[in-house]
């Protein structure tokens, strides 16, 4: 068994990319449209909106709080494994959905046990995607993560026509086939033996390790913040304009234009993030202020044009911002904790998600309008961009190659065997 | 000011059918017309041949005569008064006024009157059943004649646009509801072509019909088979006539569905075998050469940890020498 002193960056790592592409689109892209259905739900269970809207909530709470059990199981078992499991068990949450009787039914079918698959394939295939690239890493995570975009165009009308020809029970039927796809983007993730990973050792010495670790920590920290302002704008922009006189249509169109422009940006950005040397944490942090800067501008904006230039711009900084997040922690704690570290960083940013929104929504009850909201929401943002500025190697001009350069020379003369990680890797 | 053709004060003989029905809400509704003036413009050249002959000038094509017509929605017995109010381009004596229900000439029950150079004709009508619902026109007859309507309806019901897709075995409420409307009764006829045949008439457990609130009917039918298939009317009862809506119900079997999963399901487990099939392929092919490589490996690495500390510089020269 050879271990690869440096990720491979292309060949069978595009496949990772494709495979990373279909993922994010099954499982942020059905999260994303599943508005489509709570219609059908309210009408066929006669329940309040609210208590529908759980379930998604669920989904994504159950998804972010089960990463580590998603990075832990991989890097004990490799990505493989877990993410076909991950696929059977979304695509069963759904089987079950078919089914249901009540409300409580979907709870637990759609959101228990549909979330811990998508835990189970989400986070361990990103970072399986950070092992195979190191110079091309931005874009090749950009590149992946536009799947979420796409997917959101496609699957909408999708579940849609689903609905008018097949009624819920048959459509969440179909939405489980789709899903059972999860299991073939598992099959595409080849294992890859690194250098540092005999070194780094089990899942639990990596978690321990992580959290004793400094800049992690901070890393985290700032995710969290961000993530708290991040989702801001895309639950509330809708209200907000028709607050200002807005008609449903040109508001629904005016969101639609930022979700192109966040394609661009994470394309754009993952190039850029690759192109320029030194630390990724930088660009991170020119992406994150700029977004904060934006989202305190709204308010400010009354004109459908300065609206129209702000939420192009929001798009594209905040589609910016995603794959330079992800590529900042290989390069932190290295890509043998890679698994670890984005589960850690998806659990505790998931806090921050889930307080982002309620917290929007009070400020606006309070205040009348969003403009404390999306100020609040800015300041979040600059506040994660502030302490991006503490991690190690910030104002480096050339790339940090600290950790892994020693862990190779240390791994290549113990020669540990490793348990995991099966034979007949590249 | 006074017309050649139409009576101008107030009728005597209708007055006590006014006064029996005073008791009654009064609703009034009004339209307005103007004549289109016959005016040269300069919109446009256009081609005329009059008489075989072609000339060319400058003409306004004379509008269509739009009609001017007006919706109107009653529910219970009113007094109804309509008003037509018309601005004649030449002189006001020369319009000729008159009324009709459908294509019948209205005698009497209305009004002429005449403020500055605007034309007003006015109808009164006590609507108590249905007899009384239709379209009421008032016509302007100048050089064109001039036509306003009023269709007197009763309120529309609405079922659903979208086909209703169901499964057998299942159960579902059909709903029909209007806007702001009391209607005095409702009914269900399930449809065979043409035919309408009534439901619940034998009260049994499969039909059940309820309804929360005045304005909705709910028709609730269980253990769904493929017969129960097809379009069913709700039928509203108005003391001024009858107003139905519609709903199409789908009963599937639950097989359409499922064929289409396990279709899909089979592509899954067709591209797993191929991806993985295809890793072990490409492996095998790999092996025999591998082993020879990895021995170089090893070696070559023993070299290069010996000159470890020159060669922390340059990643990409350790790469190559470990090789693919």
């Amino acid at each position: 068994m050879a271990y690869r002193a440096e990720p491979p960056d292309g060949g069978w790592g595009w496949m990772v990319v494709l495979s990373a592409f279909f993922q994010s689109a099954l499982v942020f892209g059905v999260l994303r449209s599943f508005g489509v259905f709570f219609v059908e739900f309210v009408a066929a269970f006669e329940e309040p909106a609210a208590r529908v809207s759980w379930i998604a909530s669920i989904g994504i709470a159950v998804q972010q709080f089960g990463s580590p059990v998603g990075s832990v199981l991989s890097t004990k078992f490799g990505p493989r494994p877990v993410v076909m499991t991950g696929g059977i068990l979304a695509a069963l949450g759904m089987l079950l959905a078919s089914f249901a009787t009540s409300l409580t039914h979907l709870y637990l079918s759609i959101g228990l046990l549909s979330g811990s698959g998508w835990a189970l394939t989400f986070t361990p295939t990103l970072a399986c995607l950070s092992r195979y690239f190191s110079r091309r890493r931005s874009l090749a995570t950009g590149l992946a993560l536009t799947g979420v975009g796409l997917s959101s165009f496609a699957f909408a009308p999708l579940f849609q026509w689903l609905l008018n020809h097949y009624a819920w029970r048959g459509a969440l039927l179909l939405v489980s086939a789709l899903s059972l796809h999860l299991v073939a983007c598992g099959a595409l993730l080849r294992p890859l033996s690194l250098a540092e990973d005999p070194v780094v050792g089990g899942p639990g010495a990596q978690i321990t390790s992580l959290l004793c670790h400094g800049p992690f920590l901070r890393y985290t920290i700032a995710i969290t913040l961000i993530n708290t302002g991040y989702f801001i704008p895309y639950v509330h922009l809708v209200a907000h304009l028709r607050d200002l006189g807005w008609d449903p249509l040109p508001a629904a169109f005016l969101l639609s234009v930022a979700a192109i422009s966040d394609l661009v940006g994470r394309v754009a950005s993952g190039w850029l993030g690759d192109a320029v040397p030194g630390p990724v944490a930088r660009l991170l942090m020119l992406w994150t202020t700029l977004t904060g800067v934006i989202l305190a501008l709204y308010p400010v904006a009354e004109v459908p044009t300065g609206l129209v230039a702000l939420t192009v711009a929001y798009g594209f900084t905040s589609g910016a911002l995603t794959p330079v997040a992800f590529s900042v922690l290989p390069e932190l704690v290295g890509t043998g904790k890679i698994y670890c570290g984005l589960g850690l960083v998806q659990m505790v940013e998931s806090i921050g998600g889930l307080l982002g929104a309620p917290l929007s929504g009070y400020l606006r009850d309070v205040t009348g309008n969003y403009t404390a909201s999306f100020v609040v929401a800015g300041a979040f943002l600059l506040a994660g961009s502030g302490v991006l500025i503490t991690l190690p190697h910030f104002f480096c001009v050339s790339a940090p190659t600290s950790k892994p350069q020693d862990l190779v020379t240390e791994a290549l003369d113990t020669k540990v065997p490793l348990p995991e990680e099966g034979l007949g890797e590249d | 000011m006074r017309t050649k053709a139409a009576p101008i004060t107030s009728l005597p003989v209708r007055e006590e059918m006014t006064t029996k029905y005073s008791n009654l809400t009064l609703e009034s509704h009004s339209i307005s017309m103007t004549a289109m003036p016959m005016k040269e413009n300069n919109k446009g050249n256009q081609i005329c041949v009059d008489r075989g002959i072609m000339l060319q000038r400058n003409v306004t094509l004379e509008r269509p005569n739009m009609p001017a017509e007006k919706n109107i929605t009653l529910e219970r017995p009113s007094n109804v008064e309509l008003t037509c109010q018309f601005t004649p381009s030449g002189n006001l004596n020369s319009v000729n006024v008159t009324w009709k229900k459908g294509d019948k000439l209205l005698e009497d029950n209305y009004l002429v009157n005449a403020t500055g150079s605007i034309l007003y004709t006015q109808y009164r009508v006590a609507v108590i059943n249905s007899k009384q619902m239709g379209s009421y026109s008032c016509f302007f007859g100048e050089k064109k004649q001039q036509r306003g309507t009023f269709n007197l309806k009763v309120p529309e019901i609405n079922g659903k646009n979208k086909p209703l897709i169901t499964y057998v075995g299942d159960s579902v409420v059909l709903i029909c509801k209007c806007q702001d409307c009391l209607p005095l009764n409702w009914t269900w006829y399930t449809g065979n072509g043409s035919v309408q045949v009534p439901i619940g008439v034998p009260v049994n457990d499969k039909y059940v019909i309820s309804g929360k609130h005045a304005n909705e009917t709910k028709l609730k039918i269980t253990q769904l088979s493929e017969d129960d298939q097809g379009t069913y009317w709700c039928h509203a009862i108005f003391e001024l006539g009858e107003s139905e809506g519609h709903v199409e119900l789908v009963v599937l079997s639950y097989l359409v569905p499922l064929k289409a999963f396990c279709a899909i399901a089979a592509e899954v487990v067709l591209l797993v075998a191929i991806i993985l099939l295809f890793e072990k392929y490409t492996q095998k092919k790999k092996k025999p050469s591998d082993d020879g490589k990895e021995i170089e490996q090893g070696e070559q690495l023993k070299l290069d940890d010996s000159n470890g500390i020159e060669n922390s510089g340059p990643r990409h020269r350790k790469n190559e020498s470990v090789g693919q």
